[in-house]
């Protein structure tokens, strides 16, 4: 059917045009303009233009004909009876008029009916980063961004108006590089990011659209002259610990340790005993474990790039080099990424783009033990030999505190976590322009990528390995293909104008998995092949398959009323094959109305847009073959293959599906001096994907099925102000603030997740990821123990009493806490004096809270002696004797008081300054004379300061749900990093 | 040119609108229900991963938690909650709950004990129901289908001793038991059966399995001996004294098994799978060595690096096993010294490693856990008559362990002054099957009360500052657990209830 279609429109190419005006399109810079539209007002006669900018149409005098280019002001030019015109065509300036990159199409800001937020390289590259999620954080409304660890190479969690998807696995939004799915990049060669919100614009990813979409357009040639940028940034990380402070050697001896010795008769220290077990020359040491693992490093980005353009051919050529150090020792991260972007115009009607990306990284990263350690080691133990080197130590060692005997450094010496990757992506874009409206375009992306972890640790080192040594590698590849193709029409009537799109994609990727690991090493080596006892492999294939149908109409009249419908079919391997197709239409209308007439005299709006969108979006991530029945290959016994009953059959699961309404206005006031974005939307997920919990008598716990749906209502605002303009001073701002409400609905049965002991309930009514636990109550005024609450119960389940109560096993899990914030935000603040330019931004976020599970060990009731404790909060004591109003029980009562309760549940609500910077461009005269266009240098740094009551490492804690993550948990993390930087940047 | 361009417009266009290959995707590296009983030796796969599950770690709750193991809670959670090993350190592990008696139905040892023991349930019914369908077996495929109704009633057995009152406490017929499942096509909800129901099951299974296997696949794997033997053990707790001895007497009579000597005893634990006092020892093979954090021997044994070696063997059963210096099992019992002659602590208590589940091939953390061995055939006789009064036949038992263990110059003429017949028997049970799983159900099966007044942070609240070796603890409310105390039981899995309305928690 395809196939006809492509034959008729090849048919249409054979075509005429008399050529009575004939003439030559060309830009600011003189140049020739290729593929000018060039069209008879009120008809459908048109031309482009060719590679010399040239264009010839029939047409009369007193025709109107209008050029139209994107990105450019459109001109009508009417006929006086000429035979050849130039026209010079200008970019437009006006920032409402700014392209807008969706994905598949290109729009001007008025044409949009969704809710879109753009940002461009200047607001985006405020701080260097690998990654740049991180970047995104308190700058866009509705898009919450979690920096949970701040381990070298590590990138930040983002989630776009809440969180949609209850199943394990991937919550974050769909990324599309350069116009298709999937691809990497480097945030040096970002031009701008679009983040599609709501279905109107989202919809035309179908399928994969439910975590939103970001779009990463990646840096082209933009003048003839070839330029030359070089930026650079080098400066130093430092640990942010937030509020952990390890205590001293005083403070652990006098603070805690005595504790344990208080009598439970007299109240009193028993200093003998204390003194005896503990001897007071112990205060003549004082280590710091944290002090002596942690340390500030250096971090350094370097970024080169080349573009240039001639009549046919442009191009934008970077390398970026990223070296960052790890604050914890040795740890690290470099990564090299090389792109080369070019367009090529063939003739008139063909243009082929051709991106390349190529990235490799590597790193060293960590083992969570150590980390564990590091925190908790006592103060008394030196880490180090008389000589410097790291202390050896095991369980046979007497004289050592730490519990476990182990010394991190030591571990950390010895052993080894390294990994290295390399991606390639090639995309090839070739346009051809068939009629004056109509074209044809094929995007298509080749991707590679390959991992390899390897993960050592020598004999020498201390514990579980110790005398064997262990040697592990993995590697992964993963390779794809993805092609999209379609055509798309422009087409005007008068003040009726339509454009739209329709095609098909196919994307099908591949992984491959491959790891082993061996033991009985020799001293000094570490390569698999020196492993002479248990070996183990593993591995395995994996496939994914999508096929897709793409189609959007957009339709305007006169510039006032805009209507966008998009319709999208998705089929997957991933669901049974009678729910592998799912449909996903949308539709979206706005209405300009600064530009009807009875809006005319109100000169100080120059822009009042209002805006509606309905759509349907999906989410089919739960990997393949989710539908069997399945025993699992992946074991042995006395080495014979071995299979074990893995998965219950669903022969009906389908995809999740979300129902998405938006509606929301665009304000704009004094010349675009105030610009004001509201919407509200409410989005409905339903046939949630879930692991519905089986009696595990059954011999499986979950079995994937559809069932309740989750909605995120919520309201967006952004505010961008430009305060002071003068001809020397500026001053400008932007604000944003996002509420979400997240509630579920329609589930059979409340089920939980328990990771450690705490549990999150899912339940109609509820919010996702709500904290269910024994109530905290504090601890008892006479006895010093602690105490939770008990709740009384008639038959039918009415609450009729609460009490306290010291027996824990009495404390029926309640609903405390949740781990979704009521609002995010964020603040950002540009002055400018001369040349001078001070930049500051914040991120806020309020309302969650964090369940502190290292409160468990850093701030224990002794029933962990040998583990250090972090600084109690100023409000915080311990229980010493009876009256005492204390937040902490006696010692001689922890029996429970560290089981999983509200007591560890902390208000996890933040403001933090991310980033300030202040940079100064040398004055023009300095630098002209020595042929530089633009040199400027500054000083930044980044996560300066974190306000907030959490006490604990940091309050951004991972959302993620997987193995050993659950949201709103704090666990020891890889502490996140304080920057401190020196700025150049320098065009050329 | 131009018409090339077109061309290749059309071509790529055709081809890739066209190239709608096959959607099916299957995993790589699992069966379908379809495919095990499609391929040659899938029915096979699925026996030997119902052994795999004795030993492995399988993923739960989202994570493959290194803590969990079929064996290591079968271990730890009976005698963790007896009298013969003593908690070291508090733990975060939830091993630490059977040390305490502070049971939970969200205690994850216990939760993951229970569903794999299901798993294995599920994954025997697979070969019944097809075996059983298919008829006309051939002698291999009878044998598979033999090992499977048997590891059904094992697992069912060891289910039923923690989640249920003893068979001979209460009335068994109104007394809960376990979920019986014996089809994958049941409905997901079901009720719990009586107790009774439950030993009726373990027993038709076993019986059946008696039947059906003929010929053995070595001592990794289960046969007509091994059946024989939990037929003898599940009799004893049933009180059916004279069947218990009946098939102990089969196994002995067997003739396949010898029991060790005092010289070969202290190498057995170590080389379980090649000796010939085995009846079935679950294989640990090196690559299933699950190290510090998972193998059963290192919360209870450390090299100084191997296992965290924070339980310790008590007082009282070093004092039982150290009556005379000859008695060779001291031999699994490695004191750690400070100085010679002075025994290092740990949190204020005297550290003995117990090694047991150690040295399979030289590895600290290595072992292939012995499930059924002659001397308890010989035990469970000595036990049986004991019941019985018959006191000549139930010390003739005794001595014949005594004899193989060093102890030829203390053999037992008659009970000694001050003791029953039963306490000695017990006594020998306690020196001889220690750490085995044994002590909890010997003691609440005679109705013993479990008597922990040692120190041991198995009391609640104790800091270091309180302990004091040459004095008894008094005054802390669970140092003895009544026998029938039904906080003993451990609770049925909160996954289980909340997701089968159908049953009622203990």
């Amino acid at each position: 059917m395809k196939n006809i279609l492509t034959i008729l429109f090849v048919q249409f190419l054979i075509f005429q045009g008399l050529s009575q005006i004939t003439g030559t399109v060309i830009d600011e810079q003189k140049l020739p303009m290729i593929g000018v539209s060039v069209s008879k007002a009120g008809t459908t006669l048109g031309t482009i233009t060719d590679t010399n900018g040239a264009f010839s149409i029939a047409a009369n005098k007193g025709d109107v004909l209008v050029f139209k280019f994107i990105g450019y002001k459109t001109i009508e030019f009417p006929l006086n009876g000429e035979n050849k015109i130039n026209i010079e065509m200008a970019i437009s300036s006006v920032m409402m008029e700014d392209v807008v990159v969706m994905g598949y199409s290109k729009k001007t800001r008025t044409e949009i009916s969704s809710a879109v937020t753009v940002l461009d390289e200047r607001k985006l590259n405020d701080a260097p980063a690998n990654d740049v999620a991180t970047l995104l954080q308190g700058k866009i409304s509705g898009v919450q961004v979690v920096n949970s660890s701040g381990e070298p190479g590590s990138g930040a969690e983002i989630r776009i108006r809440g969180v949609s998807t209850i199943k394990p696995g991937n919550a974050e939004p769909l990324y599309v590089v350069d116009g298709i799915i999937g691809g990497s990049f480097d945030p040096s060669d970002v031009e701008s990011i679009t983040v599609l919100k709501d279905a109107g614009a989202t919809g035309m990813y179908g399928a994969r659209a439910n975590k939103g979409v970001i779009v990463v357009t990646t840096k082209k040639a933009k003048s003839n002259k070839p330029k030359f940028e070089f930026k650079t940034s080098y400066g130093y990380n430092t640990p942010d610990h937030g509020n952990v402070k390890m205590m001293n050697s005083a403070e652990f001896f006098n603070d805690f340790s005595a504790e344990l010795y208080r009598d439970y008769e007299t109240h009193q220290i028993d200093k003998i005993k204390f003194y005896k077990d503990y001897p007071q020359d112990l205060l003549q040491k004082d280590y710091s474990w944290v002090g002596e693992i942690f340390k500030p490093v250096p971090i350094q980005k370097y970024y080169l790039s080349t573009s240039g353009r001639t009549k046919k051919f442009g191009y934008y050529i970077s390398g970026t080099y990223y070296d960052e150090k790890g604050t914890y020792r040795s740890t690290g991260f470099k990564k090299i990424n090389l792109r080369v972007n070019t367009d090529l115009q063939l003739n008139s009607r063909v243009s082929l783009k051709n991106n390349i990306n190529i990235s490799g990284s590597k790193g060293s990263s960590y083992d969570y033990l150590d980390m564990y350690y590091s925190y908790l080691g006592v103060p008394w133990d030196n880490p180090y030999n008389e000589d410097g080197t790291p202390k050896y130590v095991d369980a046979k060692n007497k004289k050592w505190w730490s519990r476990d005997h182990i010394n991190p450094i030591h571990s950390i010496d010895n052993s080894d976590y390294n990994y290295k990757g390399v991606g390639i992506d090639y995309d090839m874009v070739f346009n051809l322009k068939i009629l004056e409206w109509l074209s044809f375009s094929s995007s298509n992306r080749l991707s590679f990528n390959t991992d390899k972890g390897h993960r050592f640790v020598s004999p020498i080192a201390a514990g579980t390995y110790h005398d064997k040594g262990f040697v592990s590698e993995n590697q992964n590849i993963w390779y794809g293909a993805i092609s999209t193709n379609l055509l798309r029409f422009d087409k005007s009537f008068g003040n009726h104008s339509f454009d739209g799109l329709l095609g098909t994609e196919v994307d099908q990727g591949y992984t491959e998995d491959l790891a082993l690991e061996g033991k009985g090493l020799p001293e000094g080596f570490s390569v698999p092949t020196v492993a002479s006892s248990e070996f183990k492999i593993s591995g395995s294939h994996d496939k994914e398959l999508f096929r897709s149908f793409i189609s959007q109409v957009n339709y305007n009249f006169d510039h006032k009323y805009f209507l966008t419908a998009s319709y999208r079919v998705d089929v997957t391997s991933n669901f049974p094959s009678g729910n592998r197709t799912a449909h996903f239409p949308s539709i979206s209308a706005s209405w300009m109305l600064n530009k009807m007439s009875f809006m005319s005299n109100i000169s100080s709006i120059n822009l009042l847009k209002l805006r509606s969108s309905f759509g349907i979006t999906g989410d089919p991530d739960i990997g393949a073959s989710r539908f069997l029945g399945l025993y699992s290959l992946n074991t042995q016994y006395n080495s014979h293959p071995s299979a074990t009953p893995y998965q219950l059959a669903n022969p009906d699961l389908t995809w999740e599906k979300t129902y998405q309404y938006n509606i929301g206005f665009d304000l704009g006031l004094f010349k675009d001096r105030v610009n004001l974005t509201l919407d509200l939307y409410d989005n409905v997920t339903k046939d949630l994907i879930v692991l519905v919990s089986q009696p595990l008598s059954q011999g499986f716990e979950y079995r994937w099925e559809n069932s309740g749906a989750v909605t995120n209502k919520g309201i967006e605002l952004a505010l961008s102000t430009l305060n002071i303009k003068t001809k020397n001073f500026s001053w400008s701002t932007d604000f944003n603030f996002a509420k979400n409400k997240n509630k579920l609905s329609g589930i059979a049965k409340p089920f939980y997740t328990t990771i450690s002991g705490i549990s999150q309930i899912y339940r109609n009514g509820n919010e996702i990821y709500t904290f269910v636990l024994p109530k905290w109550l504090g601890v008892d005024k006479e006895t010093g123990g602690p105490l939770w609450e008990k709740i009384e119960k008639d038959g039918e389940g009415n609450i009729i009493s609460r009490s306290p109560t010291t027996n824990y096993s009495e404390a029926e899990p309640q609903e405390v806490g949740k781990a979704l914030p009521d609002f995010t935000g964020g603040f950002s603040s540009t002055l400018q004096y001369k040349n001078f330019t001070l930049f500051a931004n914040l991120a806020f976020q309020y309302g969650n809270d964090i369940y502190n599970f290292t409160r468990v060990f850093m701030d224990n009731d002794g029933h962990e002696p040998y583990y250090n404790n972090m600084k109690p909060k100023s409000s915080w004591s311990r229980w010493e004797k009876p009256g005492d109003n204390a937040t902490h029980p006696s010692m001689q009562q922890n029996a429970l008081s560290k089981e999983p309760s509200s007591r560890y549940l902390e208000d996890g609500s933040f403001v933090k300054l991310r980033t300030v910077s202040l940079s100064y461009s040398l004055p023009q005269r300095w630098i002209k004379s020595i042929n530089i266009q633009n040199l400027s240098v500054g000083l930044g740094a980044t996560n300066l300061y974190t306000y907030t009551q959490f006490w604990g490492q940091d309050p951004e804690v991972t959302l993620k749900q997987q193995a050993w993550s659950m949201p709103g948990v704090s666990d020891f993390k890889y502490p996140n990093n304080r920057q401190f930087l020196f700025n150049v940047n320098i065009k050329f | 040119m131009k018409n090339k361009i077109y061309i290749i417009t059309i071509l790529v266009g055709g081809l890739l609108f066209h190239s709608c290959s096959d959607m099916d995707v299957f995993p790589a590296d699992q069966l379908t229900t379809g495919s095990i009983s499609n391929s040659s030796d899938g029915i096979l796969n699925v026996t030997n991963g119902n052994y795999a599950l004795l030993k492995d770690g399988a993923e739960f709750n989202g994570i493959v938690d290194d803590n969990n193991c079929y064996l290591r809670q079968y271990f730890q959670m009976s005698d963790f909650a007896a009298d013969d090993i003593v908690c070291g350190q508090k733990t975060e592990d939830p091993l630490y709950y059977s040390f305490t008696y502070t049971h939970s139905p969200n205690q994850s040892n216990s939760r993951f004990f229970w569903y794999i023991s299901y798993k294995i349930i599920n994954g025997a019914n697979t070969v019944i129901q097809y075996l059983e369908s298919k008829g006309n077996l051939s002698d291999e495929e009878s044998n598979i289908l033999g090992e499977n109704y048997f590891l059904r009633a094992f697992v069912e057995f060891n289910l039923v001793k923690f989640y249920a009152f003893p068979y001979n406490q209460g009335d068994p017929n109104s007394n809960l038991g376990i979920i019986l499942r014996t089809s994958t096509s049941e409905k997901a909800e079901k009720a719990r059966a009586t107790v009774q129901e439950t030993y009726d099951q373990i027993l038709q299974d076993a019986m059946q399995s008696t039947e059906l296997m003929n010929k053995s696949r070595g001592k990794e794997f289960a046969s007509k001996e091994a059946a024989w033997a939990l037929l003898s053990r599940v009799y004893l707790y049933m009180e059916d004294y004279n069947k218990s001895i009946e098939y102990a007497d089969k196994v002995i009579d067997s003739g396949r098994f010898t029991l060790e000597t005092s010289e070969s005893y202290p190498s057995y634990f170590a080389n379980a799978l090649s000796r010939s006092e085995t009846i079935w020892a679950v294989a640990f093979t090196p690559s299933d060595n699950r190290g510090k954090f998972g193998s059963i021997a290192s919360m209870i044994y450390s090299d100084g690096n191997s296992g965290w070696g924070e339980e310790f063997a008590t007082y009282k059963y070093l004092n039982l096993i150290n009556t005379y210096p000859e008695d060779i099992r001291t031999a699994y019992i490695d004191t750690v010294f400070k100085e010679p002659s002075i025994v290092q602590k740990k949190n204020g208590l005297e550290m003995f490693f117990i090694t047991k589940f150690s040295f399979q091939g030289g590895d600290p953390n290595l072992s292939s856990p012995v499930m059924f061995r002659l001397s308890e055939m010989y035990l469970n006789k000595a036990e049986a008559y004991a019941h019985q009064n018959n006191e000549s036949l139930a010390l003739e038992n005794v001595n014949i362990i005594r004899e193989n263990r060093g102890l030829d110059g203390h053999l037992f003429d008659n009970v000694p002054n001050g003791k029953t017949i039963l306490s000695v028997v017990l006594d020998e049970r306690r020196a001889e099957l220690a750490f085995e799983g044994h002590r909890y159900f010997d003691l609440t099966r005679n109705k013993i009360d479990i008597d922990r007044t040692y120190w041991g942070y198995h009391i609640k609240g104790l800091t270091i500052g309180t302990i004091d070796l040459a004095t008894k603890p008094s005054g802390y409310d669970n140092l003895i657990i009544k026998f029938d105390d039904k906080e003993k039981l451990y609770y049925i899995p909160i996954d289980e209830m909340i997701a089968n309305n159908l049953c009622v928690q203990n």
